[in-house]
């Protein structure tokens, strides 16, 4: 405690103390932006009629912010591998910025819409959606870039002693679910059969999944993008629980584990452009 | 939905806190509770109302009389709008309280200036931004005399 804080004279004027805009402070503020706006939309699920697809307008609101919030999370832990230094190079801090930014214009745009009653995604209604589809698209990009960049920066860094598992898992959770996401979910933007998630089946969200709303009618594309962005929370996990037992040969481990996970992703795309849903309720 | 509810709801927590700030010592965890709690419950409130209804307004905007008159017109937006003034009120409010330690700002003379932050918002921060403009140019001249 300094004396200032004792007598009642104002502080010199360059007592303001700035903390650093570093990657951890970028991705958890940027975390924090999404789960900030979680509770006035789950409000708005509660009390507002308004529909989409049959389903309310804040449901893809709320699965945007639970998603993004969590990549960044993510994003936040997998760079404790690296020492501080190297996690607050420009590089990394640049890519981290680009996600966090990417992720917040996303949900800004999404729920603008939603709170206009309307599509975000597929909707080219006016010039000015169009575009918003556009920068979403780009915005999309970003994020997947940036994760893949970042794991890129985990791989050349140096191994942690006991924690091969982890590292490994790391990046290549990261860069491996960048790829699939980008070729899966490009796809998905583009529309297989029309715009839209369906492939075949009916056109609606109404009779969806518990959760995750996948169709339970025909092929949904959002299924093969979900299963290849978690391969970013999936390895990770599984390198950790490696390192945790001790396993022996992590890099066996790791490489199995992301040889499913793209089988998962591979099997569950095709799936989805045959028309088939996930899981068929009757 | 009750927004007549709502906004007396809404009245009532903000007086009670504006009594707190104005009459009872300045406990961290009551300025922690008024900051984060209420003023984030009145936020969250807001933030439902306008986006749940803003957009269905015809000819609603921030652009011209006519236009936020169209808004006034909802009653949740409207609703909305008085909440915006709670919540921006009491933050300000809370503010004032802080600084006032700074400089030395008496308990006794905080309180008419609180209370005009809270009837008439930027009525009451112009009586405080007065004090702190005087108590700088008190304070320069105290450091130029020594």
């Amino acid at each position: 405690m300094t004396v200032r804080t004792l007598d009642h004279s104002l502080p010199p004027a360059s007592s303001a103390r700035w903390r650093p805009v570093t990657t951890d402070t970028v991705l958890l503020t940027g975390m924090a932006i999404q789960l900030a706006l979680t509770p006035p939309t789950l409000l708005g699920l509660l009390f507002d009629a308004r529909l989409l697809n049959d389903i309310s307008v804040w449901t893809k609101p709320l699965k945007f912010q639970f998603s993004m919030a969590l990549n960044l999370l993510t994003l936040f832990i997998l760079l404790k591998v690296l020492p501080p230094d190297d996690r607050n190079s420009r590089f990394i801090r640049l890519c981290a910025l680009a996600v966090a930014a990417a992720s917040t214009f996303e949900i800004v745009y999404i729920m603008l819409q939603a709170a206009r009653g309307v599509g975000s995604h597929y909707n080219v209604g006016t010039r000015l959606e169009a575009l918003g589809y556009q920068l979403m698209g780009v915005g999309a990009v970003t994020m997947v870039s940036g994760a893949f960049l970042i794991g890129l920066a985990i791989r050349r860094a140096a191994q942690p002693t006991g924690l091969q598992g982890t590292h490994m898992g790391a990046w290549s959770g990261l860069m491996l679910g960048s790829v699939l996401t980008l070729l899966t979910a490009g796809v998905l933007s583009a529309g297989f059969d029309g715009p839209g998630h369906w492939v075949g089946g009916v056109k609606s969200d109404a009779a969806g999944l518990p959760l995750t709303g996948w169709s339970t009618t025909g092929g949904d594309l959002r299924v093969p993008h979900f299963f290849a962005t978690h391969l970013s929370q999936a390895l990770p996990l599984l390198g950790l629980l490696v390192d945790r037992f001790k396993l022996r040969m992590p890099a066996v481990w790791i490489a199995s584990g992301a040889a499913v996970g793209s089988l998962i992703v591979v099997v569950t795309f095709l799936q989805a452009l045959s028309g088939r849903p996930l899981v068929a309720l009757s | 939905m009750p927004f007549e509810q709502i906004f007396g709801a809404a009245n009532a927590i903000a007086l009670a806190s504006w009594l707190c700030l104005i009459m009872l010592p300045r406990w961290p965890w009551l300025m922690a509770a008024i900051r984060h709690v209420i003023i984030g419950a009145l936020a969250i409130a807001y933030a439902a109302l306008v986006m749940i209804f803003f957009f269905r307004v015809e000819d609603g905007g921030f652009g011209s009389i006519a236009q936020v008159r169209a808004l006034f017109m909802s009653d949740p937006v409207l609703v909305a709008g008085w909440l915006h003034y709670l919540a921006f009120d009491l933050f300000v409010g809370l503010w004032i309280a802080g600084k006032s330690a700074e400089i030395g700002l008496s308990r006794i003379l905080q309180a008419p200036i609180l209370l005009g932050t809270f009837m008439f918002g930027p009525l009451g921060l112009l009586m405080f931004m007065g004090c702190q403009a005087t108590m700088l140019v008190a304070q320069r001249q105290t450091e130029n005399a020594t």
